[in-house]
């Protein structure tokens, strides 16, 4: 936090909280790397599971705040790439196959070039958009990409030589650096049967890893600024020099391929494919993640995506011990309605109460708790403010 | 940037040592099948007392009155078999997950309750069986649909109960054909569903339609959809003389009000999915009430079957006031059917998953007072060839009676089904 | 022939009651730039009320009071939320939106659980014979209410104070403060005509070829999006043409299936939104919507 350095704290004291804070920090990289690494040597495969469709949505989430939380631009349509990205994969990796009722096509390629193909596949989508992502603003944009969610359901139904239609398909396993993604063959690793969670836990790890990484150096660099300065002032944008449609078609096509690299993931977890699931309760649930995490950060991509797709899990399983929350099938408000109706509320009450979202609330959090106090609530919600000043690039941390 | 080496470093030899203590952790020991105190053999789901039930429905969905009929008849077979001492000394307990009709929870909670459950006595939702079905058949884990495409059978593990859409069709065709005076060269319309449950119906009936020499009017909708005028104007355009039926309730409804209200004096056959006794509060009602039958396997609840009048009766003493739908029936006929498979296996001594699937496969001719026998031995086919007709009435329990009893039609005799 | 005058006639009063919706949210975001996608819960708590109301007070009377009650909840979340949500971004608010609705309609699902509610409308199954062209008696009810309901508005805008202004908070919300208009008070009312004219939808939307209200009813309310901005967001003229678009498209490509086989089977629920994109394509702001022009 350089900026942090430099304005709040001088002489020793500055130095002393220089020096905590270098030793701290590396401290907590690697105790969330090591309890990272230890998860599937612990935990059973529903909280695997339920890792991994975070860890895919947060890849998701990243790439739609891109779009939403940093250019101003709002999609509905971030299910549709998702479906892009999990159906290119299945039929550029499968074998075709000459089944009883249809005939599946696919390409048969080795898995791993089948996923990048996949995720650049969903990129073109979003390139073949672009007269319209470069075009429209705002919530025009978002109910033109509704057409994408219905067009994308039509074609899932109806090509099912590519889809398999509403049956879906089977997904090859990923076979990477001769390791099968798949709970055959069997693998024990340290007395711990491997199965196909735990391997993609890893996986699903560095992939969320590289989205966030990736972002971080959009945003940070040039693009970044262009971007934020094409939200918070498109005329200024323009005066300046940034070429505001290319920009924003631009963007649309990256956070396709993020949508797609997801869809990738989802479908590596789903061992299947199912139409139905690419709906518009899905591109919803994007929305709600990075409003409620933080629009505009990467962090608060994460966390809102974390948020999002374990608070029904967590409400089901623990809905006995849960007051006001009624058992499944006794009346009631059951574990899923509370989960919709806490994450609708949510979505309102972050924008009402905290403006940065739940990674905000973290980050001034943490600041308080360093021992530095009266740090104003600066936000990282500066998109939420009015103020008409030119905005800082989203992340100034160093 | 040298910093951030020995920070991998470090988090490298952090995780190694917590994972060399991983020996101690719950997942190190595996969950193969053991041999319990009574010489019987048990897996996944059943300890010295309890056998663990999954059930895998849809309570804030789209299907949700369905589901929870079937989850409360199940309960209710549960409670029943425990006050009897439950099976092979052990009671059964049911693990109930509401995935919503969402195929994302549906897998989150099949990954939960799989590792802890015997069978799975209920999973409603043919996107989210299908979804899960290679896992299911892999864990070997016994499993009722509450889904009847053809599409889910072909497995072991899998068990549709009674008859498959498309059979039933073709029996609605041959009905058709044989008392509502529909003879070759005519055309018979079918709305359908997207979706498996409409694919099969479909393909029923343009078996039988061929065989008999009629064409099929196709009109395809979506679960979404509320108002079938255009349908009806569509299917009016080309003249059909009569309507098969493989939709939701609402749409079932608007179709046949829409269709006696512009005149169109023609008989219409369901699926068993296309009604509920609800509708006939509804300003449907009357049209519902005049050429409509529902092709089911399953007796209705007004059937004056021996078995489903006490069914009706436990039902109604232990949830007063709740309606008594076909999703009764058809969840406590499951439960019975795990129920059975769970006893034969205790007689063989092995309740591993294997071992109840085994024993549930044992059995050619089922036959629980439900209606009509099933063949569970036949992996590649239905249950059961024969269904019922059946016909909305006000009074009835359930809101329909039996208009003609179950039978094999000659055409469905011989019609092979699609598998897979 | 028939089936095609038959299919129109359909088209065109289901786009009706389409537009009526379409309205709303033009009004909202004339109003307050807020695209407000909660209308599908303002739809269905209209609907709601009115089938729970009408066995005990009659139609009518539950009717004004369903409708009355869908303005008062319109109003509340535009006094509640939107008012006090200091958020510069109008996409933000248009999430905000998004999360009310998913508690609504959550709540609202739960209460209706899983009945089909009939309205008890005076209407009843009849038809109306126009020659050989038969059309439900609610459905042209249907279009002549939003006629009716839509004319009020445009003369509305036109010609007293609160349309005036209306037009002046959308033309440039800042001047339109600075010459007295009370912005609060526009919006907020924005959001009650919003409500009323969902809540109406929505009893069209359950009435005859509908067997009644369920779950699933607000869903229709997806179906006004391409209308709105088809037409343009910011123009009343444009909701109507908007409406009337996407029932006709729906209604025709729905009909001719079997002719259009070739596009895949269920094409009339995607057709709507293509003809949205293509429109947008030709004109980003919609049919009637004024382009944004900026000076600098």
């Amino acid at each position: 936090m350089s900026d942090l350095h430099e304005t709040a704290a001088t002489g020793t004291e500055a130095r002393a909280v220089a020096v905590r804070r270098r030793l701290t920090r590396p401290l907590i990289w690697v105790a969330a790397a090591a309890l990272a690494i230890a998860v599937p040597f612990y935990l059973e495969g529903f909280w695997l599971q339920t890792g991994l469709f975070a860890m895919s949505a947060a890849v998701g989430a990243i790439g739609i705040n891109l779009l939403t939380g940093s250019t101003g631009q709002l999609s509905m349509g971030h299910a549709f790439f998702l479906a892009i990205g999990a159906y290119a994969y299945v039929y550029f990796s499968a074998d075709p196959e000459q089944g009883a009722r249809q005939a599946l096509g696919g390409l048969g390629l080795p898995t791993p070039l089948a996923a990048v193909l996949a995720v650049l596949t969903a990129g073109v989508a979003g390139g073949l958009f672009s007269p319209i992502a470069g075009r429209l603003k705002g919530a025009y944009l978002g109910i033109a990409t509704l057409a994408l969610i219905f067009l994308g359901q039509h074609l899932l139904f109806n090509a099912t030589a590519v889809t398999g239609g509403y049956n879906g398909r089977a997904v090859p396993p990923l076979h990477l650096f001769g390791l099968t993604f798949a709970d055959t063959p069997a693998l024990v690793v340290m007395d711990v049967p491997f199965g196909a969670l735990e391997r993609l836990w890893f996986l699903g790890l560095l992939l969320v890893l590289g989205a966030a990484a990736f972002a971080r150096g959009v945003l940070r660099g040039r693009p970044g600024r262009a971007m934020n300065t094409i939200r918070d002032h498109e005329i200024a944008a323009g005066v300046m020099g940034v070429p505001v449609a290319r920009y924003r078609a631009g963007v649309f096509v990256l956070s396709s391929m993020y949508g797609g690299l997801a869809g990738v993931m989802l479908a590596l977890v789903f061992q299947r494919t199912v139409p139905d699931y690419f709906g518009v309760f899905l591109s919803l649930d994007y929305l709600a993640m990075i409003v409620i995490g933080g629009l505009g950060s990467i962090g608060g991509a994460v966390i809102g995506a974390v948020f999002v797709s374990m608070l029904p899990q967590l409400l089901t399983r623990y809905s006995d011990s849960l007051p006001l929350i009624a058992e499944p099938g006794s009346g009631g408000v059951s574990p899923a309605e509370a989960a919709r109706i806490l994450y609708g509320a949510a979505v309102v009450s972050v924008v009402l109460f905290l403006p940065g979202g739940l990674a905000g609330l973290f980050a001034r959090l943490r600041a308080g708790g360093g021992g530095r106090t009266g740090r104003p609530a600066r936000a990282r919600g500066l998109r939420f403010s009015s103020s008409p000043t030119p905005t800082p690039s989203p992340d100034t941390r160093s | 940037m040298g910093k951030f080496g020995i920070r991998t470093g470090a988090a490298t030899m952090a995780a190694l040592a917590l994972a060399l203590s991983a020996c101690a952790s719950g997942k190190a020991t595996g969950g193969e099948p053991a041999t319990g105190g009574d010489g019987v053999k048990t897996g996944p789901g059943v300890t010295a007392d309890k056998i663990s039930l999954g059930m895998l429905t849809d309570l804030t969905g789209p299907y949700a009155s369905l589901g929870k009929s079937i989850t409360q008849a199940q309960q209710l077979y549960f409670e029943q078999v425990n006050a009897a001492g439950g099976v092979c000394g052990r009671k059964l307990e049911g693990i109930v997950r509401d995935h919503g009709y969402d195929a994302q929870k549906a897998v989150a909670a099949y990954t939960e309750i799989a590792p802890k459950s015997a069978a799975i006595t209920q999973f409603i939702g043919s996107p989210m069986v299908t979804a899960l079905k290679q896992r299911i058949e892999g864990d070997r884990l016994l499993t009722i649909p509450m889904a009847w495409a053809t599409s889910l059978l072909g497995g072991q593990a899998i068990q549709v109960t009674g008859t498959t859409y498309d059979i039933d069709m073709i029996n609605g065709v041959d009905f058709l054909a044989k008392e509502k005076g529909i003879k070759s060269g005519d055309k018979i319309g079918h709305l359908y569903f997207e979706g498996d449950y409409g694919q099969s119906a479909l393909n029923g009936t343009k078996y039988a339609a061929e065989k008999l020499g009629l064409t099929v009017v196709e009109q395809k909708i979506k679960a979404t959809d509320q108002d079938m005028s255009a349908q009806v104007s569509a299917f009016k355009d080309a003249g059909v003389k009569a309507i098969m039926v493989s939709v939701g309730p609402k749409q079932a409804a608007s179709l046949v009000g829409v269709a006696v209200a512009k005149g169109m004096d023609i008989p219409f056959v369901a699926s068993n999915s296309a009604y509920s006794p609800q509708l006939l509060g509804t300003p449907a009602a009357p049209a519902l009430l005049k050429d409509y039958y529902i092709m089911t396997a399953a007796a209705p609840m007004s059937s004056p079957l021996p078995a489903i009048k006490k069914l009706v009766a436990d039902y109604q003493a232990k949830y007063a006031g709740q309606p008594v739908d076909s999703g009764v029936g058809a969840g406590y006929s499951a439960a019975v059917i795990v129920g059975d498979a769970l006893k034969q296996a205790c007689a063989s001594k092995d309740l591993s998953r294997e071992g109840i699937v085994k024993a549930h496969r044992s059995q050619p001719s089922w036959e629980g007072g439900f209606g009509t026998p099933m063949d569970f031995s036949q992996i590649d086919r239905p249950a059961s060839r024969a269904s019922f007709i059946t016909k909305p009435d006000k009074a009835a329990v359930g809101g329909a009676v039996v208009f003609k009893e179950a039978a094999i039609s000659d055409l469905a005799k011989d019609y092979q089904v699609p598998v897979g | 022939m028939i089936t095609f005058l038959e299919l129109l006639v359909n088209g065109i009063s289901i786009g009706a009651v389409y537009a009526l919706i379409a309205l709303g949210f033009v009004v909202i975001f004339k109003a307050t730039e807020v695209v407000n996608f909660a209308h599908a819960s303002l739809l269905l708590a209209g609907g709601y009320l009115v089938a729970r109301l009408q066995p005990l007070t009659g139609f009518w009377a539950a009717l004004v009071i369903g409708v009355a009650a869908a303005a008062v909840v319109g109003a509340a979340i535009e006094f509640l939320i939107i008012r006090r949500a200091n958020v510069a971004s109008h996409s933000v608010l248009a999430i905000v939106t998004i999360g009310v609705d998913i508690v609504l309609t959550t709540e609202l699902t739960r209460q209706i659980g899983t009945e089909i509610l009939a309205l008890g409308d005076p209407w009843g199954d009849s038809v109306v014979h126009l020659g050989e062209v038969t059309v439900a008696e609610t459905r042209i009810v249907a279009l002549f209410t939003a006629a009716a309901l839509i004319t009020l508005f445009l003369l509305a805008f036109k010609y007293t104070g609160w349309g005036i202004a209306m037009r002046a908070t959308a033309e440039d919300s800042e001047t339109a403060a600075l010459m007295g208009i009370r912005l609060g008070r526009v919006s907020l009312s924005a959001w009650a005509v919003a409500g009323a004219l969902a809540a109406v939808a929505a009893v069209f939307l359950c009435v005859f070829p509908t067997p009644g209200l369920d779950r699933g009813t607000s869903l229709a309310a997806i179906k006004a999006f391409p209308a709105a901005i088809l037409g343009g967001l910011d123009s009343t003229t444009g909701a109507l043409v908007g409406g009337l678009i996407v029932g006709v498209t729906e209604a025709l490509m729905t009909g001719y299936q079997n002719q259009l086989a070739f596009l895949g089977r269920g094409i009339g629920d995607v057709a709507p939104f293509l003809v949205m994109v293509v429109i947008l394509l030709l004109r980003p702001a919609g049919l009637f919507g004024i382009r944004e022009t900026a000076r600098v």
